[in-house]
């Protein structure tokens, strides 16, 4: 019974499941053929831009997405890393081309604690998910006798990444990765809402954590 | 997509006492819920800072936090029926953070006794820090319709001797932001970037503090007048230029 359960609860959210439209885009230099061995890496939010902020769930979903497929690649928390280097990697003071990287490691404690955490690679990850467009209407209403909804919304959202691979040790940039999803969800509702969620950032997750994952692992 | 809520219940929210009794326990719910939103929304700033990774400055710095400092609250009254009334109150915060980064920033800091002054005893140390808030804003995105909360400061600085003459005056800003996310209240979110705007602040602190004219002017004499502290230790900021000439460091 339980199984039956489990499996129509996964058959309803396939068909639950919104289209998504996704594009990567990808241009790497010295790709290490060999992986990254016991070196760490860590992904960083960019958070610049005054009208968006790359979202921290996008992050921790990328990184997530790369150990979850291969295991040996330890990829270190943004802000455990950030709380490690304070100040260094706030939004104010984190280098915005690797050479400036030399300017923070003149100091002793930051390229001693750069050593001791072996970070090998330094992933920069910047945009965000924003809704489109967004149409119909929906009315709720509550009563001594129940609750109900009554209606149909829809909305668009669309998803652009681009993640910017640095190499610690040589202070370069070796590769640039970009992601594109869009995706249209929609809310029906006869007393109860039927949410049917194209799920546009974690496709744009999942495409750039395979391809930051080739880049890293040996294995793919 | 717009969504409304029409029921009798509710409509009565504000001001139907008399029913409660006879409605049953989900709308007493609902009411309750409904009636809390007539509140101020009130956001207490909490959060862990990290301590400065840095080699302290050789000073021994002293710090005093007034009463209007360490009590810092911000009222923003509501100006219409659809806004809130929001109280964020960021003093206790303030004290915690600035305790961690100038106690890493420094090779001694020293909580005073008193407000610095030529008849106050307090203990001995090289200069005396008093931070001020000066200003505080915040937005949400009810207000710009853009999906960020937004908090930014700007403080005031005095440092002075501990017998309370000047050594210097500057005005610095601080900005937090973050983004909207799925089940987070506004109070969280308002709280999450008055963090970030706080951690913002400690960041601009460090990275200025040396290179601004009257510090840089006080430590020359310093080191004239043959007082232990060797030059060259100055904190450098990665992709910042350098302090104005002037006594403000904005950004």
């Amino acid at each position: 019974m339980t199984r039956y359960t489990a499996t129509g609860l996964l058959l309803v959210t396939t068909l639950l499941t919104g289209c998504v439209t996704a594009t990567v885009d990808e241009m790497v230099f010295n790709e290490p053929t060999a992986g990254i061995g016991d070196s760490t890496v860590v992904i960083l939010g960019r958070r610049h831009a005054s009208d968006y902020e790359t979202e921290p769930d996008f992050i921790r979903c990328v990184g997530k997405h790369i150990h979850a497929r291969d295991k040996s690649i330890y990829v270190m928390g943004e802000l455990e890393f950030i709380n490690e280097l304070y100040p260094w990697f706030e939004p104010r003071t984190a280098p915005l081309r690797p050479r400036d990287i030399d300017k923070i490691m003149v100091h002793p404690p930051v390229a001693a604690k750069m050593a001791e955490l072996k970070t090998e690679y330094m992933i920069w990850i910047d945009g965000s998910t924003i809704q489109t467009n967004s149409a119909g209407s929906m009315t709720c209403g509550i009563g001594p006798g129940g609750a109900g909804c009554f209606g149909f919304g829809t909305w668009g959202n669309d998803a652009n990444y681009e993640a910017t691979i640095w190499d610690f040790t040589d202070r370069a940039e070796v590769g640039r990765v970009n992601t594109t999803a869009s995706g249209q969800s929609y809310m029906p509702a006869v007393v109860v809402p039927i949410p049917i969620i194209a799920p546009v950032q974690g496709t744009a997750c999942d495409g750039i954590g395979d391809q930051l994952l080739e880049f890293l692992s040996s294995e793919y | 997509m717009s969504a409304s809520m029409t029921s009798a219940p509710e409509m009565q929210a504000c001001g139907a006492e008399t029913a409660i009794s006879r409605l049953p326990r989900i709308v007493l719910i609902a009411l309750l819920g409904l009636l809390s939103a007539c509140g101020p929304r009130q956001v207490i700033v909490e959060g862990s800072f990290p301590t400065p990774l840095m080699d302290p400055l050789p000073l021994t710095m002293g710090v005093w936090y007034n009463e209007e400092f360490s009590n810092h609250e911000f009222f923003d009254e509501a100006k219409g029926r659809a806004d809130s009334t929001w109280i964020v109150k960021t003093g206790e915060a303030q004290t915690q953070m600035w305790d961690i980064v100038l106690g890493g920033m420094f090779r001694e800091l020293v909580h005073m006794k008193g407000a610095p002054a030529p008849d106050q005893l307090n203990q001995v140390v090289d200069a005396v820090l008093i931070p001020h808030v000066e200003e505080l804003q915040y937005a949400i995105p009810a207000h710009t319709n853009v999906k960020v909360y937004e908090i930014w400061m700007r403080y005031r600085f005095d440092m002075v001797t501990t017998a309370g003459e000047p050594i210097g005056s500057w005005t610095m800003s601080s900005y937090g932001k973050t983004p909207t996310a799925f089940l987070q209240s506004d109070e969280a979110a308002v709280n999450l970037a008055a963090v970030v705007a706080l951690r913002d602040a400690g960041a601009n602190f460090i990275s200025n503090f040396s290179r601004l004219p009257a510090v840089k002017e006080w430590r020359e004499q310093r080191q004239d007048s043959g007082a232990s502290e060797p030059a060259g230790d100055e904190p450098a900021a990665a992709t910042e230029a350098p302090a104005t000439e002037s006594e403000v460091v904005e950004s």
